[in-house]
């Protein structure tokens, strides 16, 4: 008898793979998958500080974009400087991470701290002697 | 399904940037996709699993596309990354609890029966593919990859991390235990 082996490829392409293709829907489901974890590694670009002070900025009352980088400004955080666009990218993040929530005022949006933003602020603000990026951490924790 | 088509020169050392990396993955789904899948088949004989375990390995390899160097292709690393994530599937807890109740199922008389039926009008590549999908997993491995991707033993040897000499060994018995099934089925 001859050897099976050699119809290996045209019996398995007709037989077992006949009707098996990676779909478009599981395609969209990776493209997905890999948006979620963008958007985690993208908070992890940002300082600790940086963070800590947007947070703080908002903390006591609602505030809009611009209101909000002038008071980055005045505490000597540079970060935003020159890109102030990434400013409003970190917002949005947050607000998805519902760190921030927001709400329009003629024609403004002006974000605030939610109950979890502001917990974890405290939390971060207890421990922020001994383990830095606690902050950090904390929001990245929430997305999983 | 043309590899020289891939245009992507990661060997020299350009910068991966974020959106990059989404780009290559999003290619090698393109490539890669369909082959992927049907690999993932013959590991799991279970369509749903595998098209999970694909949609697993691609997502694998958007965050390790920072570790690959070029020492091997890309699409050698590819495989590799998937091997070894059907490998460890099929370790895990998930998989022998869901593989024990299959077989306890699988003595039912009514699925016994279900079997005979699809047994008598068989052609012989119908016989080939099912006694391939029949095999240990270690031959339906190293079958797959050689005779049906067509890869070079020393390829297989890097990405399943076995031994060229055991692979060519295993190929042996393979090839003796799918005579076996073949001729005792015509009998």
């Amino acid at each position: 008898m001859k050897d099976p082996i050699q119809n290996v490829k045209s019996a398995m392409t007709n037989q077992v793979f006949k009707n098996l293709s990676f779909s478009k829907k599981r395609r969209q489901s990776v493209n997905d998958a890999i948006r979620e974890k963008k958007q985690i590694s993208g908070l992890a670009s940002w300082p600790e500080d940086t963070l800590a002070a947007l947070l703080n900025a908002v903390k006591d009352e609602a505030q809009d974009g611009y209101a909000i980088s002038s008071i980055l400004f005045r505490k000597q955080d540079r970060t935003f400087e020159t890109k102030e666009g990434e400013l409003y990218t970190l917002l949005h993040l947050l607000e998805n991470k519902e760190i921030l929530r927001s709400h329009w005022k003629n024609d403004r949006k002006y974000y605030a701290l939610t109950a979890k933003g502001k917990k974890y602020l405290a939390a971060s603000a207890d421990q922020s002697a001994v383990d830095r990026p606690v902050l950090r951490k904390l929001i990245e924790e929430a997305a999983l | 399904m043309n590899e020289a088509e891939y245009k992507y020169d990661l060997s020299k050392g350009s910068a991966m940037d974020e959106h990059n990396k989404e780009d290559i993955v999003d290619h090698l789904i393109d490539v890669y996709g369909d082959r992927i899948l049907h690999m993932a088949y013959t590991y799991v004989k279970n369509e749903a699993t595998a098209e999970d375990l694909t949609q697993d390995v691609f997502i694998k390899c958007y965050e390790k596309l920072d570790q690959f160097h070029g020492r091997s292709s890309l699409k050698t690393w590819l495989y590799c990354v998937a091997a070894n994530h059907f490998r460890d599937y099929l370790k895990s807890w998930h998989h022998r609890k869901v593989s024990l109740n299959e077989k306890v199922l699988s003595y039912f008389p009514s699925q016994n029966r279900n079997v005979e039926e699809t047994v008598v009008a068989r052609d012989d590549e119908q016989q080939l593919s099912e006694a391939v999908m029949a095999l240990p997993v270690k031959y339906r491995e190293v079958v797959f990859l050689h005779y049906y991707e067509e890869l070079p033993l020393a390829d297989v040897s890097r990405m399943t991390g076995v031994n060229t000499n055991t692979l060519k060994t295993r190929l042996t018995r393979a090839r003796q235990l799918l005579k076996e099934m073949i001729s005792e089925e015509e009998k």
